[in-house]
């Protein structure tokens, strides 16, 4: 397979992250490419941005101009476990129905952090290979520590791969009946006891996994390559408050922990556009008191906002010299659609993807 | 008192004011975040002496939460730092989640009479962290793991002790995740919301401006092209806050009437800067909120 070029859009809550990367897979789209936009944001802004459905199954989206294809997928927080577990065990059906049955798999169910996201990716391979993708963009959750599932795969191929799940099921196999304390050791006595009749479930839900071992790691190893190749493309995302700002600092910190440098910072809301009309109006002498009214607070909002960007840009030109910025318009409407396409026409897809 | 709610709602300014406002009123209180201190750096510049600042550290929790569960320090070592219970904690959901809870309790604990304000994490939507001890009690039944969620559950997250705040936007879709997070907070982990805060409400432009603008634009040259300009912004800003009051009335008179009207609500304005924690404590005192 061809790797698809990757990108991952990441940043604080609120910062317009799922407006950004829609944005982002759209312009990708129009010019060429057959971009897929997924979101692991559980709210429903990705389909609101793009003003369709979208689920756990990807689906095509329509584009106003271009010769790209563009493709949607938002799993449900809900169903993204159950598809997930469903195509690991696809070909153990006693085994899947053995772990839909284990009490400690229907309360992981229950969208647990992590699970979602990794869930997403594996959806997103397939994804990937289905419609043959040649761009991803990732629109990650809102917080700060969004990258984190970046290595939960690695941390559950690894738990799954090592001596760790022979040694729980075996855990399991003395406390199928009961408790045969005397033939465990000192560690796993502990385990035991502070598990309690849970120790079963435990085991259980290892053994079951420990099956399909191989499907997961090598799942997981894809997930790992989509994410941690030297070539996937991490984009942090801002918008002009100081939050925005420390959760990007915070997130650069952690991706240069995975030795990953981002290449190029997305500022949303960067700037008001010139609104010449306003000085037009001002000067017209025609205006009425609630007129003059709005025009103040208008202009007011244009400076605040304008300082407000130019601050942020100055502090991230300033601890990231080399870190190119793509400073995005402030746009209002009433469609969050027509938004996305303003803002897709600011991404010169080119010029992007030679950084 | 959990302030809880989406991230970039404003949460950590609203858990530092409601700390501040507590501390000014019964002259002491607690704020507490979870992370590296960063935002009582950014919103809590002039602390007053009644308002302690604890940070926790959700990547040390597990490990400090685990001693009582193995009965020591070392037992808690000897279980979880091995080759097969290291991998599992790193990888295990909900583990840490009650690392941290154990981590509060223990805070609450040390200050027994004030008010302790937590900032919760941005955990995307979910209220995944407060349901953990309830889970956790019911799938173990019995052993030091279920006694620890039991008290979690009757020391911290128990109706007596605990209040729930939700901070949102004043945006449709935000609105509607923050109706689903409140019932979710009633039905699973058997507690009621206390206040829904909504941050960044827009400032209504003058009534007439619209149809003056609209008059505007019937003046012949550039003129009454800018006015038309000006009438798409404030059509623009009057659709958009239509769509924000009305999914406002729908959740908040929704969620207030199954409640019986006990959730307060409190709207705050927006500013075109970040407010600091002492702003929003004014704010909120004003509101009758704190």
């Amino acid at each position: 397979m061809k790797h698809p070029v990757v990108i991952v859009c990441a940043g604080g809550g609120g910062v317009g992250k799922t407006t950004a990367s829609a944005a982002f897979a759209l312009a990708l789209a129009k010019s060429g490419y057959r971009a897929l936009i997924v979101s692991i944001d559980p709210a429903r802004r990705l389909a609101d941005a793009m003003g369709v459905e979208l689920g756990t199954q990807a689906r095509e989206l329509s584009l106003d101009s271009g010769n790209g294809q563009l493709f949607g997928l938002m799993p449900d927080p809900e169903d993204a476990l159950r598809t997930f577990v469903e195509f690991l065990f696809a070909e153990e059906p006693e085994a899947l129905a053995r772990l839909l049955d284990n009490r400690l798999y229907r309360a992981l169910e229950a969208a647990v952090p992590g699970i979602h996201e990794v869930a997403t990716i594996s959806l997103t391979w397939r994804a990937i290979t289905e419609h043959e993708v040649d761009a991803v963009v990732i629109d990650t959750a809102p917080s700060r520590n969004a990258v984190d599932f970046i290595t939960y795969p690695k941390r559950l191929a690894k738990l799954l791969g090592g001596r760790a799940v022979g040694w729980m099921a075996a855990i399991g196999k003395r406390t199928s009946v009961v408790p045969q304390e005397d033939k465990m050791g000192r560690v796993e006595q502990l385990l035991v006891r502070a598990l309690g009749p849970v120790a079963r479930d435990v085991a259980g839900l290892f053994s079951e996994m420990a099956r399909v071992r191989k499907r997961f790691i090598l799942l997981n190893e894809h997930t790992s390559d989509l994410l941690l190749r030297p070539e996937t493309r991490y984009y942090p995302v801002a918008s002009p408050t100081a939050a925005a700002r420390d959760d990007v600092d915070y997130l650069i910190k952690k991706l240069a922990k995975l030795d990953i440098a981002p290449r190029a910072l997305i500022l949303n809301s960067a700037f008001v556009p010139e609104r010449g009309w306003v000085d037009v109006l001002e000067e017209s002498g025609e205006t009425t008191p609630a007129i003059d009214d709005v025009l103040s607070t208008l202009n007011d909002e244009r400076s605040t906002r304008n300082r407000a960007a130019s601050r942020i840009t100055e502090a991230f030109s300033k601890r990231y010299p080399i870190l190119p910025q793509l400073r995005l318009p402030f746009v209002e409407s009433v469609e969050p659609r027509s938004i996305v396409h303003t803002l897709s026409q600011s991404f010169d897809i080119a010029a992007l993807l030679q950084r | 008192m959990f302030v809880t709610g989406k991230g970039g709602v404003g949460k950590t300014t609203v858990a530092a004011g409601l700390a501040l406002a507590a501390a000014e009123a019964e002259g002491e209180a607690v704020y507490v975040e979870f992370g590296d201190g960063a935002g009582a750096r950014r919103v809590l510049r002039d602390r007053p002496s009644g308002l302690e600042h604890v940070v926790l550290d959700p990547s040390k929790a597990v490990a400090k939460a685990a001693a009582p569960v193995f009965g020591s320090a070392t037992l808690a070592k000897l279980a979880l730092d091995n080759f097969a219970m290291r991998p599992l904690i790193r990888a295990a959901p909900a583990v840490r989640e009650l690392g941290v809870l154990e981590l509060a309790r223990q805070v609450v604990a040390e200050h027994p009479g004030k008010r302790v304000v937590f900032d919760m994490p941005a955990t995307g939507h979910s209220v995944a962290w407060l349901k953990v001890a309830r889970q956790g009690r019911e799938l173990t039944g019995r052993g030091p793991i279920h006694d620890l969620c039991a008290k979690l559950e009757a020391e911290l997250i128990s109706p007596g002790h605990a209040s729930i705040v939700v901070v949102t936007l004043p945006e449709r879709l935000v609105l509607w995740e923050t109706l689903t997070l409140c019932e979710t907070v009633e039905q699973e982990v058997g507690l009621s919301v206390d206040r829904l805060v909504v941050n960044r409400v827009p400032h209504a432009p003058p009534d007439n401006a619209l149809a003056d603008a609209v008059a505007m634009s019937n003046i012949d040259g550039p003129v009454g092209e800018a006015a038309q300009k000006l009438t798409e912004l404030l059509s623009i800003r009057d659709a958009v806050r239509k769509q924000v009051m009305e999914a406002l009335d729908e959740t908040v008179h929704r969620y207030g009437e199954e409640k019986g009207g006990d959730t307060g609500l409190t709207l705050l304005p927006y500013a075109s800067t970040d407010p600091t924690a002492r702003t929003v404590a004014e704010w909120l005192r004003n509101a009758g909120a704190a």
